[in-house]
């Protein structure tokens, strides 16, 4: 019985409709493409960086102008690399103050309308940002400011959107492994947008926006065809009135203390009929329900770390060991996969432990563990790649995890179900929270990289990893203490 | 007869008599100006005359030596006291065969001949020295009243080391002692960083009809029967 409903009955996947499956898909899909924009982005900087300087070849031979100088946007590639990084900040701030607005802006209109729009529209400036001003050969920096500005916050859109609507289809029972499965959707978006942009970047790099663009608009338009925002718009019962159901007919045994967390207390007829449009939550409101600020403030450390993995690691790689950088870049995708894996298992132990807080806080103190085994990595890159995919297990797993799964338990507590629409608002607070910390990171690994050297680096990174467990340990406290009172009345009840 | 067919009967006969024009022109193609820098012909029995009468479809015009689509083969401007070679002297960058002798002329002229890729033989004054220097020509002589200036070497083989030129940038001869960076074989763009061609009819016909398809599937299977809030 300690063991819920998850295997017990076998209820999780067999209770998954087709139109379960699809919207996994279409979620996990055009998250993915709105990742691959910004991951081709990333990949076409050298070509961008080349486009906008003229030659710094020193021959003898004669360079014809117009082939070789014509464009002075900068005067040599560092000066656009370093523009390039600017931008990159620049797009995580905005996109960072977008998460905030389009969470709420989620909640009050169509799901469906705010994720389809966005993703079109941001293909639009995409489109416009690296292939309309290449065609017309108009290169001016503030453009180039103002689109990544516009594309940050029309791409913020995605994230909300896409977690309230997986929400709004998948239980609490089973959240935590459907979750950890699908927020490998950034991975997969990182992978398809690396792809794509090295199949067309031969004809130029323009192409390769124009691709991820396009894709991007075709995924916008599916979506907005094919999308079921929620179970209640095909006359489908909630996923709580399900799950209150089957918890009231199998567990019968339940002390009062108990329904504090997991347990959703009896609620009015009101979520029968839920197709009644609901009230959408204040962010105010939003931010004062319970664990939204700790956990914001603990995604705000962990996605600094992890974002700083995700956008320095290559570097660090070629830097620190000379590896060449396309065998880095590969190399890389370790992390990625330790993150997968390390968000789906620790979601699945969250589930049966129906308590998601211990398994972080277990899994961040082996982080500090193996960063510190990271830092100190022999040069030989399969066991760099080990190390790597260890770091990625403890450090990516509980990322995903707040992200998606933690912050739909947060957007569909006890406390507003059946009377508000918290879910798109939550999910933003946590992830506008989490993408401040990792723009400021990316700010302050570059300053600490430069001043002190690597080892610092990971030393902030031990730092910020201890403040995400600091800022949870209220909940872990409680939690587990949770933990232990069940087991206790589960023995007696015995 | 509408007002209007007096003035239309004229402009007819105007576009006919441009189309004429425009046919005789096509037939004996303008002279170019630097064939008559300076008053007279090729003289009889010149460098010259001699490489221009090798061939008959070639035709003397002038101080040129002209091959049938008029693009300049020789040029002969020898005795013209310039100076210098003047702004229409790149007008002659096909000729084979170049003549200057017995002008005072001035300053380098290394770089009056970019573009002159086809020049074998050049006549030069006594005291002037050949373009791109001894070493861009096969064999240099000197006379008491000239020199010459023969078979132009090609630069970029010689020097021997590949790294002249940028990533996907070939180096070509550009004039005697001339060399330029152009695209490689296949390469086009800013900096040659482009290869090939994107066919965006393609592309945007899978895309297309791939999100139409998707579309209506999932219209059909998801959305149909969702009520419209």
């Amino acid at each position: 019985m300690a063991w819920p409903n998850i295997f017990g009955r076998g209820t999780l996947f067999s209770r998954f409709s087709h139109h379960h499956v699809v919207v996994f898909l279409l979620t996990f899909f055009s998250y993915s493409l709105l990742h691959a924009s910004r991951k081709t982005f990333s990949n076409v900087k050298v070509s961008i960086s080349e486009q906008w300087t003229p030659s710094a070849f020193n021959t003898s031979v004669e360079l014809p102008v117009e082939i070789w100088s014509s464009n002075h946007l900068f005067p040599s590639a560092e000066d656009a690399t370093l523009f390039l990084g600017t931008l990159d900040t620049i797009f995580l701030f905005s996109y960072a103050v977008g998460l905030f607005i389009s969470g709420i802006v989620g909640d009050r209109l169509n799901l469906r309308w705010v994720l389809s729009f966005g993703m079109c529209s941001s293909a639009l400036v995409v489109f416009v940002f690296g292939t309309l001003t290449e065609w017309l050969h108009f290169y001016n920096q503030w453009l180039y400011c103002c689109l990544w500005i516009v594309n940050g916050l029309l791409q913020s859109t995605g994230w909300p959107c896409v977690v309230a609507i997986m929400g709004n289809w998948f239980g609490k029972a089973g959240r935590g492994v459907v979750f950890g499965l699908w927020s490998a959707c950034a991975s997969v978006g990182n992978i398809l947008g690396a792809c794509l942009a090295s199949s067309v970047l031969q004809y130029g790099y323009e192409y390769a926006f124009l691709v991820t663009a396009s894709v991007q608009f075709a995924g916008g338009i599916v979506i907005f065809f094919g999308l079921l925002v929620s179970p209640e718009e095909i006359g489908l019962s909630s996923i709580e009135a399900e799950a209150n159901f089957e918890e009231d007919s199998h567990r019968p045994l339940i002390n009062g203390a108990e329904n504090e967390d997991d347990y959703e207390p009896n609620y009015s007829v009101q979520e029968d009929s839920a197709v009644t449009q609901v009230k959408a939550i204040s962010f105010y409101q939003a931010c004062c329900l319970p664990g939204v600020i700790p956990y914001s403030l603990a995604y705000a450390c962990l996605k600094l770390v992890n974002y700083s993995f995700f956008f320095w690691l290559p570097f660090y790689l070629s830097n620190n060991f000379g590896w060449k950088e396309a065998e880095a870049d590969k190399l890389s995708i370790w992390y990625d996969v330790g993150g997968i894996i390390g968000g789906t298992l620790q979601g699945f132990i969250s589930d049966i432990l129906q308590k998601r807080a211990p398994v972080l806080a277990l899994s961040l103190l082996l982080a500090v563990g193996s960063l510190i085994g990271y830092s100190r990595s022999p040069d030989d890159k399969s066991i760099n790649a080990l190390l790597m995919t260890v770091t990625g297990f403890f450090i990516g797993g509980p990322s995903n995890m707040i992200s998606s799964a933690i912050s739909a338990d947060l957007g569909r507590q006890e406390l507003i179900q059946g009377s508000s629409e918290a879910l798109a608002t939550v999910t933003g607070i946590v992830d506008g929270t989490g993408s401040i910390g990792a723009a400021v990171g990316q700010y302050l690994v570059s300053l600490i990289r430069d001043k002190l050297g690597w080892m610092w680096v990971f030393y902030f990174f031990i730092l910020m990893t201890s403040c995400t467990i600091l800022f949870i340990s209220p909940l872990i406290v409680r939690e587990i203490f949770y933990l232990v009172r069940r087991r206790q009345t589960h023995i007696l009840s015995e | 007869m509408a007002p209007g067919g007096l003035p239309r009967l004229a402009g007819l006969a105007r576009w006919a008599a441009a189309l004429l024009l425009a046919l005789g022109v096509a037939r004996a193609p303008a002279l170019p100006e630097v064939c008559v820098r300076c008053p007279g012909s090729v003289r009889r029995w010149s460098r010259v005359a001699l490489f221009c009468e090798r061939t008959p479809a070639r035709s003397l015009r002038a101080r040129c030596c002209l091959d049938p689509e008029g693009a300049v083969l020789g040029l002969d401007l020898q005795n013209c006291s310039l100076k210098d070679l003047g702004p229409d002297f790149p007008q002659a960058h096909t000729a084979v065969i170049i003549d200057l002798q017995a002008n005072p002329l001035q300053g380098d002229l290394a770089s009056t001949f970019r573009g002159f890729t086809q020049l074998q033989t050049l006549v030069l004054p006594q005291d002037v020295r050949c373009p791109g220097g001894i070493n861009a020509w096969d064999t240099v002589t000197s006379y008491t009243d000239n020199q010459i200036c023969q078979g132009q070497r090609n630069l970029c083989n010689t020097t021997g080391h590949l790294e002249m030129c940028p990533e996907n940038g070939v180096c070509v001869p550009d004039g005697p002692g001339l060399m330029q960076c152009v695209c490689a074989d296949g390469f086009h763009g800013y900096k040659c960083m482009r290869q090939g061609w994107f066919s965006l009819l393609t592309f945007f016909g899978i895309l297309g009809s791939t999100t139409l398809s998707v579309s209506v599937l999932l219209w059909g299977t998801q959305r149909r029967k969702a009520e419209t809030s």
